[in-house]
Formats: structure tokens, sequence, C-alpha cells
């Protein structure tokens, strides 16, 4: 599985992958992705906020149910490395069994709250 | 002796006639019963000053047990979506059946006679009642009013947060603009002419990055970049409109999208013909040879002299394929001695 994180360089925002990385080296590879280098990735994705992890399975998109508006990453910086674990450990189940969208098992207050942004409504 | 009773109270039957409620198991039963009401009515009696009124929930249509009546009561009266604590209870408690029920009660069960009246509601305390409920009501309104004002500005508050954000960004992207050297004054316009020019993405992220944000509370903040599709508030019908192509439109992934080097009509699928061919032997070598003995041998077809196991040897020793050479041999030189013996 390869969640890639879109961010820029600071390094404070995605500590908490660095740190697991080794740790989920068996079920995840972790990649780290400048917004400003794949505009084509970004607009796709419809990154407005960074840093944002989108999470992918055999090349396939995985969505994640966060409580927050957008599946189809997870907009800002994790809490704890565990939540992350934890993430990433559900998000690999489903995929084995061959679900498309799981359900995250992070607490609702650990994840960060943002407003989004309509295009014309 | 006395003829059978039950005692409600005790839940119990006796034979000693009227001897039974002055025991002491009944009087302990008694007070034990009239404790348990007492706080309930209580809490009614101080509703009846101020009375209290609410928005309904479910646990709002609990039940009392009244002693004296023997029924269940409605302890909350609730109507519509509002509810008035303790309002069934006083009004049950100021009826004329239950003062009825209340003085049979006290008579059959020899109760005290002072702690009767606590369990009365006069009609002119009920009237009191009702008029607190008014006052309450009204105060509920007032409440309710006052919440939903706060929620409207609240919302207005957030909106018009949302509206500085879109404005600060759009001011912001106003510098790059005369660098690029468009003849459209304004900075809205500027961007959509260049849009228009080019067919490939728009290169929106070479705009100076946009002011930090911070949309979390907790202190960790989330770096906005520049929206998309914030630049096209105005109805252009463009040909490549970004908004369209999104994950959330269900466009085509980038991965998925079909290459131009490689047009279909160039790439043949499946195998050249050499393979085919190289294909069709390897099929060729799985099936069994014909004359093989298993459960499909074909009894009348013909064998070789050589078919058999063993060429008509006994000790056998070494591979089949040794005997099968000696055999052939053997029999070559017998075929030429016939022959030679035709000739001759």
């Amino acid at each position: 599985m390869r969640p890639m994180m879109i961010s820029d360089f600071t390094t404070r925002l995605h500590t908490p992958l660095s740190k697991t990385s080794s740790d989920l080296s068996k079920m995840a590879a972790i990649y780290l992705v400048d917004v400003d280098q794949t505009p084509v990735y970004t607009h796709y994705f419809d990154i407005s906020y960074i840093p944002s992890t989108v999470f992918f399975f055999n090349g396939q998109h995985m969505k994640v149910d966060y409580g927050s508006p957008d599946h189809t990453k997870f907009v800002g910086s994790f809490k704890t490395k565990q939540d992350f674990i934890d993430l990433i450990e559900v998000i690999y189940r489903g995929a084995m069994r061959g679900k498309l969208i799981v359900q995250s098992p992070i607490d609702p207050k650990n994840i960060p709250k943002y407003d989004l942004l309509y295009q014309d409504i | 002796m006395a003829p059978a009773q039950r005692c409600p109270l005790c839940r119990q039957t006796f034979f000693c006639g009227r001897g039974h409620v002055y025991s002491r198991k009944h009087r302990r039963q008694l007070q034990a019963a009239l404790d348990r009401l007492l706080p309930q009515v209580e809490a009614a009696r101080k509703a009846v000053r101020s009375a209290q009124v609410e928005r309904y929930v479910p646990e709002h249509e609990r039940r009392c047990w009244c002693l004296c009546c023997g029924c269940e009561v409605r302890t909350h009266l609730s109507h519509g979506s509002l509810t008035v604590l303790h309002g069934g209870l006083l009004e049950h408690l100021a009826s004329p059946e239950h003062k009825k029920a209340t003085n049979r009660f006290w008579w059959e069960n020899k109760a005290e006679f002072q702690m009767k009246e606590k369990f009365l509601i006069s009609p002119q305390e009920y009237a009191q009642f009702k008029k607190s409920m008014v006052k309450g009501l009204d105060s509920y309104e007032e409440k309710e009013d006052t919440a939903i004002k706060e929620m409207a500005a609240q919302i207005r508050e957030v909106e018009h947060s949302r509206q500085e954000v879109v404005r600060s960004i759009l001011e912001s992207q106003a510098v790059p603009d005369p660098e690029e050297g468009s003849s459209a004054p304004g900075s809205w316009k500027g961007t959509t002419s260049q849009i228009t020019s080019t067919s490939q993405w728009p290169s929106y992220l070479d705009l100076p990055p946009a002011p930090e944000l911070d949309w979390m509370e907790t202190g960790q903040p989330l770096t906005f970049i520049g929206h998309q599709g914030v630049f096209f508030f105005f109805h252009f019908q463009l040909q490549d409109t970004p908004g369209l192509g999104n994950i959330h439109s269900g466009a085509t992934p980038p991965w998925m999208a079909q290459d131009e080097e490689h047009s279909s009509g160039n790439q043949q699928i499946g195998p050249s013909y050499e393979e085919f061919l190289k294909e069709k032997e390897k099929q060729k070598l799985k099936k069994l040879p014909p004359d093989r003995v298993g459960a499909n041998f074909d009894h009348s077809s013909s064998t070789s002299a050589g078919w058999l196991p063993s060429f008509g040897r006994v000790w056998n020793n070494g591979r089949r394929w040794q005997s099968r050479h000696q055999f052939k041999t053997e029999a070559a030189t017998r075929n030429k001695q016939q022959s030679k013996k035709m000739v001759s």
C-alpha cells in the first residue's frame, strides 16, 4: 500500500510518518510528494490544504470515511503515531478484503477540522 | 379465625382480620411506601411556585405510581415539543378522585394523620401552578429566540470569514498578473484570458504562496494552497474547466488516461504466429500416446511386436530402451536372414 503525503518540505508536519515508516514497512510504503512538482495530481485530487495524505492499494485509490466532508484524502497532520498506524492497518485490512472504502479508526477529535471552499453553489 | 384478606401493601394474605394493620410489619411497609412517594410529591410541590418548561425528551414519558389510587400517573406534562416538569403529577394530586382515594387509604391502613396533608394538593395551589406555568412558557420562548439568534450570528460570522479568505487570495493573486503582460486590466480577467490561450493545465501553482491560515485550534496549522475552484467565480465556458476534471466529479485518473504515443492501432495484442505454432506443439506433447495402456485403451487397435513391456525376455535387467534396442536389432537380423532365405 502506498500512502502519499503531499506537502511542502517542512519536517515538523510529517514526523509521525517518518517515525512509523519502519514499523509499517511490511504493510505500506510512504512517499512524500511536493505539490508544486505534480500539478496534474494536485488538481485531480483537489488538494487545497497541505499536508494531505492519499492512500493507494495496488494502484487503486482507497477512500476512508474520517467523519470529515472529504473521503478521498486525509487533510492535516496526524496527532499521534498510533493514529497513523491504526489508520494504515484498517486500510490494509479493508483493501486485502477487496473493499474500496473503509471507516477510519481515529477519534474524531484528533482529526483536523477545515473549511471547504466550493467553486460555485 | 377471620376470613382471608389480602393486604396489597405487604403483598400478603393474612387471617387476623382488622388486627393486621396494627402489626409491626404492616406499619414498616407503609412507612417505606410513603417514604418512596414523598420525594416525588415534594418535587412537584416545589414546581407549584416556579414551573419549568423544557424541550421534550423521551425521558419525559416516565410515570409514577400513586400509592393511594393504585394507578400509574404521568409525571411530566408534555404537549408537542415542550414539557412542563411535574405537571402531570400535580394535576393528579389536585384531582378530587385522588383526595377520596387518599382518605380511604389513610383510613384502611391507619397511617399517621399529619402525613396525609403532605400528599394532597389543594385547588388553590393548582391554580397557582397554572399561573407559573404560563410564565414559564413565556420565558422558555424567549430563551429559544435568543439561542436561534446566536446561532444565526455564528453562521454569519463563519460565512464572513470565508469571504475574507477568498478575497485575500484573489488580492494576492493580483501581484503576478502585471508581469504576464496581458492586456486585460483586472486581476481576474488576466488569469482567465491566460487560461483560454493554453490548452494544457494552467500554472496556478506558480503564484507566490498564499497567506498561511490557521484552521486548526490545536496549533498545527494547515497551509492553504491556491484552490483552483476559487478562480472561476464567473460563468466562463472553458474547454478545460478544471472543476470538471476532478476526483469528486468522477474524471479518469491521470495514470489511467490513454497515452498519446501509443495509439491503439499500432499495438497488437496477443501472440505472434511463431508463438502460436510453438504453443500448438506443446499442446500435442501434452496428449498421451494413443497406444498407451490405460482406461481409454482401444482394444480393437493393432499393436506392434514391441508393444509389450518385456520383449519376451525373462531375466530383464536395465532400462526398457536397452531391451527394446536389443529386440529391434534381433528382429532386424531375423528379417535379414529370412529375406536371404527367400532369395536363395
